[in-house]
This record gives structure tokens, C-alpha cells and sequence, in this order.
């Protein structure tokens, strides 16, 4: 991996995260942090993807470490550490996968679908992607938060 | 609603119930997972007198009862349309831990309540609909689309939002919503990115309606199941995925009308 893609990912995933921690009303002075996880998040998944990490598993390395980043904050941001998270973890939700995987499904319904195994192994692909995908995400930012909870409790 | 005993303490527990709940309603209509309405709403709560409080969260309504001594009561409220706002959601949080705290009465967390809903501020329509182009622009370079397509990317995306919007205070169903929004953006961006020659007018076309993509939703949906709340988390899932039917309807339709495959 050269350092240009490594630096375009990191730019591009900060520059989504803001853009919808401002969709999401989150307070101007959080922005930066928003960025600044989106940032964080798109440069740990680069880098595993870099490294020959799937996708999935890669996107669990970037939420976890993510989460595990943003449980050090102070909540003085003006938004929660769990939003914090969040925003950083927008960009890589695979929507992409998804919509490319029910753009497939409808071609499977055509009268005489042309290539109809092919479509329908890159239907199948695309959704347990975005299926794993979003797991991954969802476990990643969850196992600090969950930890946490258990040291205080404890 | 279950009413059986009303307590001759400080503060009625029909008023806590009810304040509890209004507190809870702003959470999930802020897109709050379940874990956090139900700390908020406890807090509250038991900030307020209450000993028990017990909250069922349901996709279109909350319920909680509140007990002391002997005393219960249970209250009913329905939920609006669940979006995204932050602002409001730390707001209510931290309005709920200073409760906790024992720093307001009744009448003060009603009234802030109120404070919070009238006085939300949020960006200027226009300034969204910009940060939403921007971020769609984004999206679409991470998913390799061309300099040639992601000056359409941003147009497209920005219109979409501002037609989300339109639609939105026209109270237009949200899944009819995403459809038009994803026929429109991914016209948009498909029929200028042919214009300017990109090379990668498929992925334009999807990366402009990724405006339309749950995040939130979808991980509360998973956040909900992981941490106990299989029934929440599994509507907030489906609501996800019709969503996400309706708005690759809109880019199936848009690929119809102006082409794909590149």
C-alpha cells in the first residue's frame, strides 16, 4: 500500500464522517471529532485491507479500534463518545454492497435473466458482505463500550 | 394503561411516568439505541421519586411503570417518526443526569423538555444538503469512482437532499420518499456523468444515494439485539432493509431510464 491511497482513504472517510454528523445535527464544535473518527476509522481499515485482511475483518479492526478510542474522551466534545462512534463508523457502512446486491436480485427476475448463476452467486455475495459487514461494525463498536460497562459494574 | 394506586408523595407518579416518557420519546425519536433510552428514562425517573420503573421500548411506542411503595402505574406513549439528532440527544442526556442528580423538580424538567424541543437548533437546510454532497462526493471516491463522475456525484447528492427534505415537511411516506430521491439523484448523476465522460457511471449512480443508506439505524438495529433487545433491534431491521429495497427501486429505475454499464 503506498502512502497516497493510505492518506486519500483517511481524507475521504474524515471528510463522509463530517458530512453527516451535519445531516445528523451534530453541534459545530463536535465536527472536528466526527472527522476525526471517520479519519481514524478509514486509515485502520485501509491499512488492514493493505495487509491482505478481508473486508469484514478489517472493518472490525477499524470499529474496535474506534471504539476503543473514543472511550478515552471526555464527553466534552459536545457529543456522546457512543454518537462519536457512530459518525466515525458512517462511512463504512456498505451501502454500496447493498444496493449492488438488489440491483442483482431484480435482474434474477427478468423473463430470461442472461448469466443467471453468475448474478445470483454476486447477489449472494454482496448481501452476506453487507450482512458481516455491519456485524463487524456493530461488534467492534460495541466490545469497548460492553467491557467498560463490566469494569464499572464490577 | 394500568392505574391501580396513585401515591400522596412529593411528586405524583402519573407526572413521573409522563415526564419519564417524553424524555424517552425524544431519545428514540433521536435516534438513540434502546440501552440509552432506557438509562435516560430511569434516570429521570428515579430523579424524580420513583423506586421501580420498569420501560418497554417498541418501535412506534414506549411504556413504563413506575412504582413507589406500594404504589404503581403504568403509561403509554407513542413514538413520531425516528430520525437522527444529535444535538437533541446529548441535550436530553445530559438533562436526564443532572435529574438524576436531583437538580430539578417536576415543573423544571417539564419545562426543559420543552426548552430543548422549541429551542433544537439546527444547520441551515442549504448547508446540509452541501455537507450531504460532499459526503456522497466522498463516498464516491472510497468506492473508486473517477474525478470525471464525482463533480456529478456532489450535484446529484446535494439536489437529492434538498428534495429529501422537501419531501420530508410534506410529510410524503419515507420509503415513497427514498424511492423518488434515489430515481432523481441517480438520474442525475448518471446522466451528467455520461456528460463529462466517467468512466465509472455505475458506481456514481449508487455512491450519489448513499445519502439514503440507514447507518444509524441499521447499527442500533444490531447494538438493540446485542445488548438484550431482540424484538426492538429486529424492527429496527427491517425498517432498514425496506428502506434500503425502496431506494435501490429509485437507482434501478434511474439505470432504466438513463443506462448503465460502465
Amino acid at each position: 500500500m503506498d502512502a497516497g491511497t493510505f492518506l486519500h482513504q483517511t481524507l475521504f472517510g474524515g471528510v463522509a464522517a463530517a458530512g453527516f454528523a451535519v445531516l445528523f445535527n451534530t453541534a459545530p464544535r463536535a465536527l472536528p471529532w466526527c472527522a476525526a473518527s471517520g479519519a481514524l476509522a478509514l486509515a485502520v481499515r485501509t491499512l488492514a485491507l493493505g495487509a491482505g485482511w478481508s473486508l469484514e475483518t478489517a472493518s472490525f479492526a477499524a470499529a474496535l479500534v474506534l471504539g476503543s478510542a473514543v472511550q478515552t474522551l471526555q464527553a466534552r466534545a459536545g457529543v456522546s463518545r457512543n454518537a462519536l462512534g457512530v459518525a466515525g463508523c458512517i462511512p463504512m457502512i456498505p451501502g454500496a454492497f447493498a444496493a449492488k446486491a438488489i440491483l442483482a436480485l431484480v435482474a434474477l427476475t427478468t423473463t430470461a435473466p442472461e448469466h443467471a448463476a453468475e448474478v445470483l452467486t454476486a447477489a449472494a455475495q454482496n448481501l452476506l458482505r453487507v450482512t458481516f459487514t455491519i456485524g463487524a461494525i456493530g461488534t467492534g463498536l460495541a466490545i469497548p463500550t460492553l467491557l467498560l460497562r463490566v469494569r464499572v459494574s464490577t | 394503561m394500568d392505574e391501580t394506586l396513585s401515591a400522596s408523595a412529593a411528586v405524583p407518579l402519573g407526572e413521573i411516568a409522563t415526564v419519564a416518557l417524553e424524555a424517552g420519546r425524544l431519545l428514540m425519536e433521536a435516534g438513540a439505541s434502546g440501552r440509552f433510552v432506557d438509562e435516560n428514562v430511569l434516570k429521570v425517573a428515579r430523579g424524580l421519586g420513583a423506586e421501580t420503573v420498569d420501560l418497554r421500548i417498541g418501535y412506534a411506542s414506549l411504556s413504563v411503570s413506575v412504582g413507589r411503595g406500594a404504589a404503581s402505574l403504568t403509561r403509554v406513549r407513542r413514538l413520531g417518526a425516528i430520525g437522527v439528532n444529535q444535538r437533541l440527544d446529548h441535550a436530553v442526556r445530559r438533562l436526564a443526569a443532572d435529574v438524576e442528580l436531583g437538580r430539578y423538580q417536576l415543573a423544571a424538567v417539564r419545562e426543559a423538555l420543552e426548552q430543548l424541543v422549541q429551542g433544537n437548533e439546527r444547520y441551515p437546510a442549504w448547508l446540509v444538503a452541501l455537507a450531504v454532497g460532499t459526503a456522497c462526493a466522498s463516498f464516491g471516491r472510497l468506492l473508486g469512482v473517477d474525478w470525471a463522475g464525482i463533480g456529478p456525484v456532489w450535484c446529484a447528492a446535494t439536489l437529492g437532499q434538498a428534495l429529501r427534505m422537501q419531501l420530508h415537511a410534506r410529510r410524503v411516506n419515507a420509503f415513497i420518499g427514498a424511492t423518488l430521491v434515489a430515481l432523481v439523484t441517480a438520474g442525475l448523476s448518471g446522466g451528467a456523468a455520461r456528460w463529462t465522460g466517467s468512466a465509472t457511471r455505475d458506481t456514481a449512480m449508487i455512491a450519489s444515494v448513499l445519502l439514503l443508506v440507514p447507518g444509524v439505524p441499521a447499527l442500533n438495529a444490531l447494538n438493540d439485539i446485542l445488548e438484550g433487545r431482540p424484538t426492538l433491534g429486529s424492527a429496527r431491521a427491517v425498517w432498514v432493509a425496506v428502506m434500503l429495497v425502496f431506494a435501490t427501486a429509485g437507482v434501478w429505475l434511474a439505470q432504466a431510464l438513463v443506462g448503465g454499464g460502465s
